[in-house]
């Protein structure tokens, strides 16, 4: 049992904007009072509900990939020693998973969504899901370019690909379905990508990307996943893609979504020459779909390192930059890239990115359904979240970084023009109660009775580097004290969040025979044992 | 120049029309390789099967592999990084004197038709093994065939990958990155993961005898490393870890016999594509399984006092 008493409260979910009240937690859950136990007293500081990851990349093949493709970045990171009770290890872009565990608590983030895992190796990302600590986990299965599904689209059994996507999510034993550059991966299987939503995708007559995108979307709203289709547009990052974005959002009329990493598919021009925002356009298109959520996928200057299930996209970023290149194609179901990036403020092509990200947060007039991300590691590291937050709260601040960019590039933008500042309503809204929302995740980001016991108490002065959220002077999950003062306190293991959705059991007679034929292991292997998720806790589908 | 360009094995399966193996016997060392997946079989887009497919043997002897094989090059051995530099400079256009290539074992020609038939290629795929990894050359070696395939994306589908062997070698690769940063060669001693292949491998520390114990599971070094490093085992306390009597066990100070993962003890094992399998065991053992026993010796550490004075031991709380 424990009281946090005399701190200023935020949450939004529950309309609390800023009042000075108790926090009653018992058993792991908030409580509307409780009878002895600890206080800690929160007088003069914020208290948030714990922070939300809609979009991050911190487990599995694609990620571990990347750990072996950069000793040279680890070298560099932050390291975590070893102590009785917790794990060493290393931060940086691609942290070491008891780091990741350490790293978000740190920053006082609680749940966290993995957006990529292939099927086929989807065992490989729940042992790094449980060796990631603190935290709660979910994770999104890569669908759009598997190509069992996608032939059934073709032959436009709608039904059948239901089934199959029914089935696929609970072999996987993940918590919902993501899109990336629909049909795009799957011609890359051949050196092309898919750049028309209306042309036939290569090795398909007539399957285009807009089939994709709105069977997907149908079928995951028809199981009721908590969590709508998640999905990465296509022709990421490529000058003028906002015609692709918009005419997308348009495909999506009639069913719910959640647009990954908008940043990157905010662009106006058409070449890199000309390359210049198209954060108002797609701000304006954003704002009139309310189906849609999405987050920002902001990016900051400094050492990233992409990682995509987008492999067209990762060749083109090799051959432009030079950097080394890594891919991994999964047969009959995705691939990935990995190019490892440096974000300069005096390159106007990245400076132009770095704006877009804060214009998209920034001119979208719904906190609460657009929130911050970096698409981690993909724009810079989750770990530098409060740099952003400060962005978005200081004007001033903001304009002052905008005035260093080279001027060519701030003729190609607008966040010189904006005024708005974030409210901590705001920020508790876009880093909390928001994407705990959007993934169905009832219990998280607010703190209501009922909800988990996962709280974040800032200081409500700036931390010595003038950063307001880099440093919580408490961080609570489950409603033991897992950080105080940036200090681990306690390392809990985390639960994992799946989804049972209901299909049709004879789709394995269907799926075991074409399984065979294409794949290279046994179908009794392909699904995951659901003792080696462990944690986990069955969501239930919406009704 | 880094990077690498692959695929797991189905992929080879289903779209694979031109397969190089380079420095290794897949007949006789990887004996299914060829039916699982790369040559018999029927793919997706492959429907003819071997008679879909061309294969490329490229190694310094004859073996069995090449009996399999369309096109036998046989080079001289350690020129392996001057063919695959040639073969890349060939493929960016560039003009080779044929004269300079003779040492290879290959003429100019030879060299000029493989580049031709890689570029013709709809997916091709390049095996590599030990014989180009561990040679003259080492890692340069296999650095300048993983930048051949990424550059052959240029032209076509390419991809590249190593042969790997030595029963799970691929899963303490894969998880030792998750849970250091670093796939092998990781020294904890400073309480973080340093990495540094060339001085905290195995074979480097060894043969320096800079460690003063050896806890060994699912390795045989006694049978493969350089004699000083076999030497040094046998001179520190080592333990042993093994199904059956090895080289290592003979002279290690204690050999725990376990249960044989995958027969009799369950498991999970890394493909060479990292993928992940299950293992389920058919028959129970009267021995426990390694994780069991490594369990109970990190809690029987656990219970000891720490070496160091108690100031200089980090805590939790």
């Amino acid at each position: 049992m424990l009281r946090i008493t005399g701190g200023t409260v935020y949450d939004p979910a529950n309309g609390v904007n800023g009042v000075v009240r108790d926090v009653c937690i018992a058993d792991g859950r908030i409580v509307s009072d409780v009878e002895g136990g600890r206080t800690i007293d929160a007088t003069g500081m914020i208290v948030f509900p714990g922070g939300v990851d809609v979009h991050t990349h911190v487990a599995g093949g694609a990620l571990n990939f990347a750990r072996g493709l950069v000793p040279e970045n680890q070298r560099v990171a932050r390291k975590f020693l070893h102590a009785p009770g917790r794990r060493g290890g290393i931060g940086g872009m691609t942290p070491t998973t008891f780091a990741t565990g350490y790293l978000y608590a740190g920053m006082g983030w609680t749940t966290v969504n993995e957006a990529a895992v292939p099927i086929l190796t989807a065992k490989h990302t729940h042992e790094e899901l449980h060796d990631t600590p603190i935290v709660d986990k979910s994770c999104l299965l890569l669908m759009a370019n598997n190509e069992i599904v996608l032939d059934l689209l073709e032959a436009g059994e709608v039904e059948r690909a239901r089934d199959v996507v029914g089935w696929l999510v609970w072999a996987a034993k993940v918590y919902g379905v993501k899109a990336v550059n629909p049909g795009g991966v799957a011609a890359w299987k051949w050196g092309k990508n898919a750049s028309a939503l209306h042309g036939p995708i290569e090795g398909y007559k007539t399957l285009t990307p807009a089939t994709i995108i709105s069977g997907l979307a149908g079928i995951v709203d028809d199981l009721g996943l908590p969590h709508p289709m998640h999905l990465h547009c296509n022709n990421l990052g490529n000058p003028g893609n906002v015609a692709t974005t918009i005419e997308t959002m348009k495909l999506l009329q009639g069913h719910r979504a959640h647009m990954a990493h908008l940043q990157f598919h905010a662009y106006g021009g058409d070449g890199w020459e000309t390359m210049r925002s198209g954060a108002v356009e797609v701000a304006e298109a954003f704002d009139s779909h309310p189906n849609l959520t999405a987050d920002a996928g902001a990016i900051l200057f400094g050492d990233a390192v992409t990682i995509t299930a987008d492999g067209p996209w990762q060749h083109m970023l090799h051959q432009l930059t030079g950097r080394k290149w890594g891919n991994l194609d999964v047969e009959n179901e995705t691939g990935c890239g990995i190019v490892p990036y440096v974000y300069r403020d005096r390159h106007i092509v990245n400076a132009v990115q770095w704006a877009v990200g804060l214009e998209l947060l920034l001119l979208t007039r719904d906190p609460w359904r657009m929130f911050l991300t970096t698409d981690h590691p993909n724009g810079g590291a989750f770990w530098r979240y409060p740099e952003i937050i400060q962005l978005l709260m200081d004007a001033e601040y903001r304009k002052e970084q905008v005035r260093k960019l080279p001027e060519a590039a701030q003729s190609r933008i607008v966040l010189g023009d904006i005024d708005r500042e974030y409210s901590l309503y705001d920020v508790a809204i876009v880093t909390a109660a928001g994407p705990a929302r959007a993934l169905g995740l009832t219990q998280k980001g607010h703190l209501g009775v009922g909800a988990d016991a996962d709280v974040t108490i800032y200081p409500a002065k700036p931390a010595a580097d003038g950063v307001l959220f880099s440093y919580p002077r408490y961080v609570l999950k489950a409603g033991e004290i897992v950080v105080e003062e940036g200090e681990i306190r306690a390392v809990t293991d985390g639960r994992e969040f799946i989804v049972k959705p209901a299909f049709d059991d004879r789709i394995e007679e269907y799926l075991r025979p074409l399984f065979q034929k294409v794949y290279t292991i046994s179908f009794e292997n392909y699904p995951v044992e659901i003792e080696r998720v462990r944690g986990a806790s069955v969501v239930g589908v919406r009704s | 120049m880094g990077g690498k360009i692959t695929c797991t094995l189905g992929e080879v399966k289903n779209r694979a029309d031109f397969i190089v193996y380079w420095g290794g016997n897949p007949a006789e060392c990887h004996p299914r390789h060829f039916t699982k997946y790369t040559l018999t079989q029927k793919g997706k887009f492959v429907p003819l099967g071997r008679k879909g497919r061309t294969m490329v043997l490229v190694d310094i002897r004859e073996t069995p592999s090449a009996k399999a094989a369309d096109i036998f090059l046989q080079i001289r051995p350690g020129k392996d990084f001057e063919v695959v530099t040639t073969l890349r400079a060939l493929l960016k256009g560039q003009r080779i004197d044929p004269a300079r290539v003779a040492d290879t074992g290959l003429t100019l020609d030879q060299l000029q038709d493989l580049v031709d038939r890689m570029k013709r290629a709809k997916f091709g795929v390049i095996f590599f093994g030990m014989g180009l990894s561990m040679t003259r050359g080492k890692h340069m070696n296999s650095g300048a065939i993983l930048t051949l395939a990424a550059e052959l994306n240029a032209f076509t589908k390419f991809v590249c990958m190593p042969m790997r062997g030595h029963g799970n070698v691929t899963g303490a690769d894969v998880v030792l990155r998750w849970t250091t940063g670093y796939p092998f060669g990781v020294n904890l001693s400073r309480g973080y993961p340093r990495f540094n292949p060339g001085e905290f491998s195995t074979v480097d520390l060894l043969v320096r005898g800079d460690n003063d114990a050896a806890l060994i599971l699912g390795a045989d070094p006694g049978a493969t490393m350089p004699q000083p490093g076999i030497d040094h085992l046998a001179r520190i306390p080592t333990i042993v870890l093994d199904p059956k009597v090895t080289h290592t066990s003979r002279l290690a100070r204690v050999h725990i016999t376990t249960a044989v993962t995958g027969i009799s003890a369950p498991g999970t094992a890394y493909r060479m594509d990292e993928i992940p399998l299950p293992l389920r065991p058919a028959l129970t053992s009267p021995y426990p399984t390694d994780e069991e026993v490594i369990r109970r010796i990190r809690q029987a550490v656990a219970r000891k006092p720490a070496w160091a004075p108690p100031a200089a031991v980090p805590t939790a709380s």
